[in-house]
């Protein structure tokens, strides 16, 4: 079983970047458009699949709840343009709305998952789908008609509820005014740059101290965590806070690098297809660390990249390099629940 | 009985349901209408809905996978479209069709469910997730050739949603329908829904049907009791897979349309939510229980939109129906849990 | 001087039973105090409630006093114990097998630095070399060398008993170190070196309670023992007057001897033959049983817990991996699945009868009736010539039988039989397999949580079943006494093995020995 799990940390990773290859050399672009491609992709979703790490370490497996994060940071930006807050003051009251919200999310989640114990991932699926519609209820209906309206440019006409595209071109001029390398002819903010590897450090520093090693511990056992002196449900609920201020962070990048905000899309399927990169970078629904969440976004962003372009070149039809990257995303994540939960089912055998 | 299911829950739910049928009163619509759409909303979405039950009762959780049974329903639909069967027949053959899919698919779906016992709840939802793109394929690229089941121009394989009106869309519907001062009667498909609920109640009463509710109750006695709980467990499985596969079909000759890729993505929640709101946080999921969470979810659906066009924010009524849905749902949860300390 | 550890009136029910009362305690600095009892005496219970296990404060609490240095103390959780000076090495071993040794000896005082924080801060960076020494020398204080980045799950058990000392003897403050058998997994050398370090450690100031069913072991170690019997303290000894013997008496009490049984049914063929049998039951685990079992007999299977005895039936119906070979009838038993088994006449009843035993949503009729119309084809009929559905006249007549014969008592057959006293609940589990008429009966403790009256009547229907229908009984139980009032052979387990089998008029000192695995054919 232990030489299992070790096969399967690597096997997966490797699996999938020979699908890599194959894509790449059926597609035929150059290499060059495809490393621009996914180093641009790379910063914009790394920090995101950061955010899955300590929870699958804590033992409460994937946090389907990162799509709440990632609206919070949204909702962020929306409240800051309606303020007409611009440029270097616009940024800075986003990311401390992100983190306020974040925190205060975070919190709560973490209140909600110790009432639902072994049925976390289930209820962050619910509680991510639930956001999403109160998110949309507040956006649509609720602008215009209880909350005040302070910047009409992001209205929709009819003066209820906000437009489905908003440009925040202005808080993005200013990350790079730091100071940008363009990659694909996308400029990238260094200071974003060094933020996304600084999380991640961040992240591995966590998981190398000793408050680290008690939630690996918690992850394991949760019973024994506990006998141990390990105080689980407030561990449970510092994980859920970090886990949703970086996401919030996460979000924040992203949108800001792109440029406008899909309001009502753009946080969708950020939970799966950040669960299934880490899953496809060796992780499992027990253990994550820092290397997988890396490894994972590159191979999965190649993926996505290159397989729907092979798909055309070899089928002559888009879509079924579509249908793969979907299958991709859910069929991994499904293979490591089975595969996990069934471990976890052998110690007691009945029928 | 009733009295003692009606909890909190479904007393929101039902409360809510009324200020709607007054806020549409008042605002003028034709209630009439609505009360008998309403009943067709019912049966049509009935089916799916019962397809919880025996997986509920058999203890395998919430049945998050319905999309496996729909696709066996759309599977069989395609093939009765394909020979060009129409009217009665064409249904009765798409159900027969949906047969031997629905048993195949189904009892996948249990092998699969078998490894991850106690927590098929997330399992499902992402077996769900994963056969729709992997159906998605199949669509594209299997050898329909049907003009009216194919894309007209551009594109490979199947349309995304294919018609009835040459087939058998409405027969149900249609079937004895008559007006009753001025509401229409949709017979034949109240007909139907009753007598797949009536089915699944007798079943409950054989032999089997009840070594599968005790299943659901008690698993270590079960099997010490010498019941095969493997077997009962499949077959559980296999029965909810098949009852969703006829649900789509009966919702799709209501509808006119057969709506493939992503169409059966959308079903597995409602669903889940109906058969809350009708009784199963108070422990109880029977067939009454179904019936009456269709009801109270299906017309609360229905009375929203109207009324969300009126206030001019058209998208309200979805939002709306979905913050029901998953409320509920996380609410269930969360009184598991209690249930679980008490 | 007042004592380190003192309680006063401890007490903690579970239910309506007492698993300890008003037990009084004091434990005083570098004294080694030694606690036995057989099952349900409360050893367990009084760790569990000193180390702040989650267990206590779930089923409400305990009532009484703790004073640690003379001043009342708290402990809601095993972090405040902790806290307070408190180590506590465990029977199940709380050690995390995936981590390494290092990670588990270091657990929760790991070396930290950090620019920001003070030295060891829960966010500080972990010091490897630091943790690694520190485990070193730590292992090598208990005569160990192990490479600290083993990981645990490759350790054999005794090494894995000895990361688990480590972890807590290298607590800082340790001032109070619990041992809930800590030589189980030892050999004799290596328990041999474990009392030494214990006895280095009292010469430091450091309390120790000692909780062993090996008696002599705590006869060599301890400076004073006290026997816990159904939660309270029946005697204490020091000195020269801690003898195994006397030990294993007190343990045992006095048991009645009214004999129901006259004579014994068997024929003295053997009817179940367990060999070298071996059951995966975590806790409780069969290390290879070789036992007959006679045709007619009634067997009383009867261990200390974690001795092995649930997992002889549980075992056999599937329940738990096993290995070795069982025959029935001379025909070795080629599946063990309770399906299969029962068609061939081997019943069980569990001892968890809430949640295993009865369906307690159902009335007393289905409960009854349930067995033999799911597995034994009885009570059905068929509907519309197609479907077997029951047959409830002939249930019904069948189960007011039952409740009039056993005197069930309930307010009509419909009732649920969640809502049932335990007696009545266990009654009904009789009923249940009566309808089946079994050749082999597997009873777990028929009378827990059973009032008196109710458990006299259980044992007579227990012994009735016996001589009427010839039904072999294996009955599995902690409850010597009623063991032997009803069996005619009692084997007893010790660490997964056969210890001894006794008649049932053996004396009470023999039963406490060959429950400590000490006795010996004289």
């Amino acid at each position: 079983m232990i030489k299992k799990i070790w096969k399967a940390e690597i096997i997966v990773p490797v699996l999938f970047i020979l699908i890599d290859i194959l894509c790449f050399i059926l597609s035929r672009v150059s290499t060059g458009f495809l490393v621009e491609q996914v180093s641009v992709r790379f910063i914009r979703n790394g920090v995101l699949v950061l955010s899955l790490i300590l929870p699958v370490v804590a033992g409460m497996g994937l946090n389907f709840c990162v799509t709440v994060g990632a609206m919070a940071a949204q909702a962020a930006y929306i409240i800051s343009l309606n303020h007409n807050l611009y440029g270097g003051p616009g940024v800075l009251a986003v990311f401390v709305m992100t983190i306020i919200f974040n925190l205060i999310i975070g919190f709560v989640l973490g209140k909600i998952m110790n009432l639902v114990k072994g049925k976390e991932m289930v209820t962050s699926i619910v509680i991510g789908s639930l956001s999403n519609y109160l998110y949309q209820l507040i956006f649509i209906a609720g602008y215009g008609t209880i909350l005040p309206v302070h910047n009409e440019n992001i209205i929709l006409k009819n003066g209820v509820g906000v437009e489905s595209m908003v440009d925040l071109k202005t808080y993005k001029e200013f990350f790079n005014s730091f100071g940008s390398v363009k990659v694909a002819q996308i400029p990238i903010s260094i200071f974003l740059i060094f933020m996304v590897f600084l999380l991640a450090f961040g992240m591995f520093y966590l998981l190398h101290t000793p408050f680290g090693k008690q939630v690996q511990v918690m992850g394991y056992d949760e019973k024994k965590a506990q006998t141990l002196g390990i105080p689980i449900d407030r561990y449970r609920i510092y994980v859920m806070i970090a886990s949703s201020v970086l996401a919030g962070i996460g979000q924040f990048i992203y949108l800001q690098n792109i440029g406008t905000l899909n309001t009502y899309t753009e946080h969708l399927n950020v939970d799966t297809f950040s669960c299934a990169a880490l899953l496809v970078g060796g992780a499992s629904i027990r253990r994550a660390n820092v290397k997988n969440a890396m490894v994972g976004v590159l191979i999965m962003h190649t993926l996505f990249v290159v397989s729907s372009i092979a798909g055309q070149n070899l089928f002559a039809n888009t879509a079924l390099g579509e249908y793969f990257r979907s299958f991709v995303v859910y069929g991994i994540i499904t293979f490591a629940l089975i595969m996990n939960l069934r471990i976890e089912n052998k110690k007691r055998m009945t029928g | 009985m009733i009295r003692k299911n009606l909890r909190l829950p479904q007393l929101i739910i039902a409360g809510f349901m009324l200020c709607l049928f007054a806020t549409a009163h008042m605002l003028g619509f034709n209630m009439k209408t609505l009360i008998s759409t309403s009943f067709t909303k019912f049966a049509m979405n009935g089916v799916m809905v019962l397809a919880m039950i025996p997986m509920l009762k058999a203890g395998a959780g919430l049945n998050f996978g319905l999309p496996i049974g729909i696709i066996s329903g759309l599977v069989g639909m395609c093939l009765s479209i394909q020979l060009r069967l129409s009217g009665m027949g064409g249904f009765f053959c798409a159900l027969l069709f949906t047969l031997p899919v629905a048993l195949f698919f189904g009892f996948l779906y249990a092998l699969i469910l078998d490894h991850v016992k106690g927590k098929e709840d997330i399992a499902a939802i992402f077996i769900g997730y994963s056969v729709i793109p992997l159906m998605d394929f199949f669509w594209t690229v299997a050898p329909f050739t049907n003009r009216e089941m194919l894309y007209p121009i551009g594109g490979s394989g199947l349309r995304p949603k294919i018609s009835l009106e040459n087939y058998f869309g409405s027969v149900l519907d249609n079937l004895w329908s008559f007006e009753l001062a001025g509401l229409t009667i949709p017979t034949g498909l109240l007909l139907f829904y009753s007598l797949i609920a009536l089915l699944l109640f007798l079943f409950f009463k054989t032999r089997t049907g009840e070594a599968m509710e005790a299943l659901g109750q008690n698993e270590d006695f079960c099997y010490l009791a010498g019941i095969p709980v493997k077997k009962i467990r499949h077959l559980a499985i296999i029965l909810s897979t098949l009852i969703g596969g006829v649900g789509i079909i009966v919702y799709a000759q209501s509808y006119g349309f057969v709506e493939l890729y992503n169409g059966p993505s959308g079903f597995a929640f409602p669903a889940v939510s109906s058969i809350i709101i009708g009784g199963y946080i108070g422990k109880e999921s029977g067939v009454f229980q179904a019936m009456l969470g269709t009801y109270l979810y299906q017309t609360i659906y229905l009375l929203s939109s109207p009324i969300a066009n009126a206030v001019l924010i058209p998208e309200l009524s979805e939002i709306t129906r979905m913050i029901v849905t998953n409320g509920i749902i996380l609410y269930a949860f969360l009184q598991q849990n209690r249930r679980k300390h008490d | 001087m007042t004592p380190f550890l003192e309680t006063k009136n401890l007490s903690k029910s579970f239910g309506s039973t007492d698993a300890l009362s008003n037990l009084n305690l004091s434990i005083h600095r570098g004294e080694i105090l030694g606690v036995v009892g057989a099952n349900g005496s409360g050893k367990t219970t009084l760790m569990n409630i000193l180390f702040g296990n989650s267990i206590i404060s779930e089923t409400g609490g305990y009532t009484g006093e703790i004073y640690i240095d003379g001043e009342k103390v708290e402990i809601p959780s095993s972090a405040d114990a902790i806290r307070l000076g408190l180590g506590m090495v465990h029977q199940e071993f709380m050690l995390i097998p995936e981590m390494s040794v290092e990670e588990n000896v270091t657990m929760g005082k790991e070396a930290s630095s950090s620019l920001f924080h003070k030295k060891n801060h829960a966010l500080g960076w972990l010091n490897q070399t630091k943790n690694q020494a520190f485990c070193k020398k730590t292992m090598e204080s208990l005569g160990m060398d192990i490479p600290p980045k083993t990981p645990v799950k490759f350790l054999s058990i005794t090494l894995r008993q000895f990361v688990e000392i480590a972890r807590e003897i290298s607590r800082n403050p340790l001032r109070l170190l619990l041992l809930d058998e800590p030589t189980a997994a030892l050999n004799y050398e290596d328990s041999l070196l474990l009392l030494q370090t214990l006895r280095e450690l009292a010469g430091r100031g450091v309390s120790i309670l000692f909780c062993s069913h090996r008696l002599q072991e705590i006869c060599r170690i301890c400076d004073r023992v006290i026997v816990l019997r159904d939660g309270k303290q029946v005697d204490e000894y020091t000195g020269q007057e801690m003898r195994p013997d006397r030990m294993a008496k007190a343990m045992i009490g006095h048991t009645i001897r009214t004999v129901h049984k006259t004579a014994s049914s068997s024929s003295g063929e053997t009817i179940l033959q367990f060999s070298d049998y071996q059951v995966a039951m975590p806790a409780d685990e069969l290390r290879g049983l070789n036992l007959s079992v006679l045709r007619g007999e009634i067997l009383g299977i009867s261990s200390l817990s974690g001795g092995g005895k649930s997992a002889v039936g549980y075992g056999l119906m599937g329940m738990f991996p096993s290995s070795g070979r069982v025959q029935f009838h001379g025909e070795e038993i080629s599946s063990f699945s309770a399906t299969k088994l029962m068609r061939q006449g081997i019943l069980l009843l569990p001892d968890d009868r809430k949640q295993q035993g009865i369906l307690a949503d159902k009335s007393v009729t289905d409960n009854i009736v349930f067995t033999a119309f799911h597995a034994g084809a009885r009570f059905q009929k068929r509907a519309a010539g197609l479907f077997f559905v029951k047959d409830k006249k002939a249930a019904s007549a069948y189960a007011s039988q039952m409740i009039s014969r056993l005197q069930i008592k309930c307010s009509s057959p419909e009732q649920p039989s969640g809502e049932l006293s335990g007696g009545n609940q266990q009654k009904v589990c009789i009923a249940r397999t009566s309808a089946m008429n079994p050749e082999v009966l597997f009873v777990y403790e028929p009378t827990r949580g059973v009032d008196v009256e109710a458990k006299e009547k259980i044992l007579e229907l227990l012994v009735r079943m016996n001589k009427e229908e010839q039904t072999t009984i294996v009955m599995i139980s902690s409850e010597l006494d009623e063991l032997v009032r009803v069996c005619d052979r009692i084997a007893v387990l010790c660490e997964g093995t056969l210890s001894a089998i006794l008649p049932p008029d053996a004396t009470e000192e023999a039963f406490g020995l060959a429950y400590a695995g000490e006795w010996t054919h004289d």
